[in-house]
């Protein structure tokens, strides 16, 4: 049987006092899909910088495909992952092209005695976001979904083994998320690839994913595929200033407690 | 303006400072973008005129003008890339700083200096038809060292500039490479020196880009369309400086001045007009 894709154990970051993440375990096998919920501040994006390399935990300890995190070189473990982080802006005034966006992705990009063909690497990448027809497009005139699915292909552009995913369906109307998760699912499903998606709506995710951690500085809950997340595990989250709302499958979900919109939340379907 | 032409061609001092004004114009051009795409306008203000101070220790204590200011250029530039982090200033303000203090050092430095050979007006606003074989050769080392530079980070300088946060997440040495950016604009501000002075060195800096930002549509074509505004800009500056008898350094930032109001008057009215 092959190692899990990722093992954390113990996992700590921040002061003793006051830890941003606590005592985090979480396994992960090839072409798992799992969900990260929480609230902000929750440490989801850290515990995303921490896989990538980005951030040093203050203690515990991190495997990566039966590896310890700390032996792999920079360069050894982006070859084997795919980072999309928290949308932020980027230079407007740089006139790039849509493939030269994606070509940053590569790992030889910045090697100019590299400048081997990248186009079969780009198109496909690009073909997965259904983005091919715009590889000439100005990335300065695109919509701020086409972006968003222009750093994801950036991000797949190395057929990564495990993709992390910082709340990728910002700026993509209804449609393009759904598409979006069934893409991630399909890649999970024919390449073996794992993800680990950060996420604020729980019902856009729970029919595509495997699992879902339930985060906010500790994992109050990891729910696996067809699993209700308890209402305590919500408020635990959330607060008890809540609204929790349950629909007709038994599931349960919550929201600001001044709102009563039902929502089908919180049913890993 | 065929006499003129075949004049200025003829003339010896002009024809020796022709190759150094276009190689200068060629790196600087290369590096306008960068300092551009990177918004480090101000910074290299803020070099070229600190980098006074380092001419004046050089006049006070008898050492080579150009090596000395290019050592205290590179520092300056260096010392600006690590000063916002480590001491919560700025970029702006600590460019401030220190472009206020070295050239006011630099100032003091000159004025004590019993020299009297120094010639302050050409190190202010460059005077490429004075220039000497061992300053050549200066020039030469500093243009081959920032090609070089260019050839192997300039992918990595653009990907930084589109998106600093990516690049970082993608396995480039972000803070390394910024390093050696900053390192390769203090080179090039002395290397326009000798063009256009400390005063006017920004004009070469930031000039070219500027016009290539108003018609670039791609990575390359606003490289490419740097280096000809530069390349024309130098030539034609020179040209004229030569026919009217104008200050050299002065009448390229002019000339370059001059192409960027067309190209921005005909991208106003292509704009308006479409």
């Amino acid at each position: 049987m092959s190692a899990p894709v990722v093992q954390i154990s113990h996992l700590h970051f921040g002061p003793a006092s006051k830890p941003v993440l606590d005592n985090i375990n979480l396994e992960l096998e090839a072409g798992h899909f799992l969900g990260i919920v929480g609230p902000n501040g929750a440490g989801k994006s850290t515990l995303l910088n921490i896989l990538a390399g980005l951030t040093q935990p203050s203690g515990g300890h991190i495997d990566l495909f039966g590896k310890c995190l700390t032996r792999f070189s920079r360069h050894a473990l982006l070859k084997q992952i795919g980072f999309l982080n928290q949308l932020h802006d980027h230079e407007p005034r740089l006139p790039m092209r849509v493939r030269d966006v994606v070509a940053m992705g590569l790992s030889n990009y910045t090697m100019p005695w590299q400048f081997g063909d990248h186009d079969g690497a780009l198109m496909s990448a690009l073909q997965l976001v259904d983005m091919q027809n715009l590889a000439e497009a100005d990335f300065r005139m695109l919509s701020g979904g086409q972006r968003q699915r222009t750093r994801l292909a950036r991000a797949l552009v190395r057929q990564p083994r495990l993709l992390l995913l910082d709340e990728p369906s910002a700026a993509l109307d209804s449609v393009r998320q759904e598409k979006l998760f069934q893409l991630l699912r399909r890649l999970c499903d024919e390449t073996g690839m794992s993800v680990i998606m950060v996420e604020h709506d729980i019902a856009a995710i729970s029919s595509h994913v495997d699992s879902v951690a339930c985060l906010n500085g500790q994992i109050h809950h990891h729910a696996m595929k067809g699993e209700d997340i308890p209402e305590d595990i919500w408020r635990a989250m959330y607060g008890d200033h809540i609204h929790i709302m349950a629909h007709d499958a038994g599931c349960i979900g919550c929201g600001p407690s001044d709102v009563h919109k039902p929502h089908d939340h919180g049913h890993v379907s | 303006m065929i006499d003129l032409l075949t004049q200025f061609w003829v003339s010896a001092v002009m024809r020796e400072a022709l190759i150094p004004a276009l190689l200068i114009a060629l790196v600087t051009a290369s590096m306008s973008v960068m300092v551009m795409a990177h918004r480090l306008s101000f910074l290299t203000v803020g070099v070229s005129h600190a980098s006074l101070a380092g001419l004046g220790f050089a006049v006070t204590l008898a050492l080579p003008l150009l090596p000395t200011a290019t050592i205290f250029a590179v520092l300056i530039a260096l010392l600006l890339a690590l000063m916002p982090k480590k001491k919560g200033i700025s970029e702006d303000a600590g460019t401030g700083m220190l472009f206020a203090g070295s050239m006011a050092l630099g100032i003091v430095l000159i004025s004590n200096a019993a020299s009297s050979e120094v010639d302050l007006f050409g190190l202010l606003f460059g005077n490429i038809l004075t220039i000497s074989s061992a300053e050549l050769n200066w020039l030469y080392l500093l243009s081959a060292l920032i090609l070089l530079a260019l050839f192997l980070a300039a992918r990595a300088w653009w990907s930084i500039a589109f998106d600093a946060v990516t690049a970082d997440a993608s396995g480039l040495p972000v803070s390394s490479l910024k390093l050696l950016l900053y390192g390769m604009v203090g080179l090039t501000v002395i290397l326009c020196v000798k063009l256009a002075g400390i005063v006017l060195t920004a004009g070469l800096m930031i000039l070219p880009a500027a016009c290539a930002w108003i018609w670039g549509r791609s990575l390359f074509s606003l490289w490419l369309l740097s280096v000809i505004f530069s390349l024309a800009g130098t030539l034609l500056g020179l040209i004229w400086s030569y026919a009217y008898e104008w200050p050299s350094g002065a009448t390229v930032v002019l000339t370059l001045c001059l192409f960027f109001m067309i190209s921005w008057c005909s991208n106003w009215l292509k704009c308006k007009l479409v």
